[in-house]
């Protein structure tokens, strides 16, 4: 079977179901400018109750489930979505990371106010992080896989700024 | 052939590298699209390297 991943398809089918969530990670990098490429698509999510109700039905239309080995017939549960944690999802569009927090415990609301909203075709339209932000978490999880675009993130910032 | 090879030493060649070897001319080249066509970008790359992946194993 042909490997398939459709990053708009995913985030197409979160804004039907008026999911509050924000780009984060790599697309939102690359949403911003930055030439790389990334294999899975991290959301943060608000975790109200409403919004957790929203994003279950979304999960159940993307036919989610954990891509950890020995959990992949599992699907996340509310109390999973209302945690903190990482939830690292395989969809029927390809990988999705549910983030409840990133960098030093930022969740949903603290990030808000640094995101952007940007069309990304199609008349769809999705909050992203800042790119500013977005090196800032990535210098505070302190992480070699983080570090090692920080280069990279910090030159994309660089060039905007003179454009 | 390597007429056509810039010398490395080159300024124009060097000012298209930052000072830690980030290619500017990507940079530059995903700055003048949209978001849109940035994720059709990213779309496309990810679906080429994996079928890549996909013919090399087989």
């Amino acid at each position: 079977m042909q490997p398939s991943v459709d990053y708009r398809a995913i985030l197409r089918t979160l804004c039907h179901e008026g999911v509050d969530f924000i780009v984060v990670g790599g697309v939102s990098a690359v949403l911003q400018g930055a030439p790389l490429a990334t294999f899975d698509l991290d959301v943060v999510h608000s975790r109200q109750p409403e919004n957790l109700a929203r994003l279950m039905a979304a999960l159940e239309e993307l036919d989610a489930h954990y891509r950890i080995p020995g959990r992949q017939h599992m699907k996340p549960g509310f109390s999973h979505l209302a945690s903190e944690g990482h939830q690292l999802l395989m969809t029927r569009f390809g990988p999705l990371d549910l983030l409840g927090v990133i960098g030093r415990s930022r969740d949903y609301n603290q990030l808000l106010a640094e995101t952007e909203e940007m069309e990304i075709g199609g008349g769809l339209r999705v909050r992203v992080l800042s790119l500013q932000l977005l090196v800032r978490s990535k210098e505070e999880t302190g992480q070699e896989k983080d570090r090692a675009a920080l280069p990279l993130l910090r030159r994309v910032l660089e060039e905007k700024t003179k454009s | 052939m390597n007429e056509s090879v810039p010398d490395e030493q080159d300024g124009a060649l060097a000012a298209e590298y930052s000072e830690d070897g980030v290619d500017l001319t990507l940079i530059r080249w995903m700055l003048s699209l949209t978001p849109a066509e940035r994720l059709q970008v990213l779309q496309q790359s990810v679906q080429s390297l994996l079928r890549l992946r996909d013919a090399a194993q087989r």
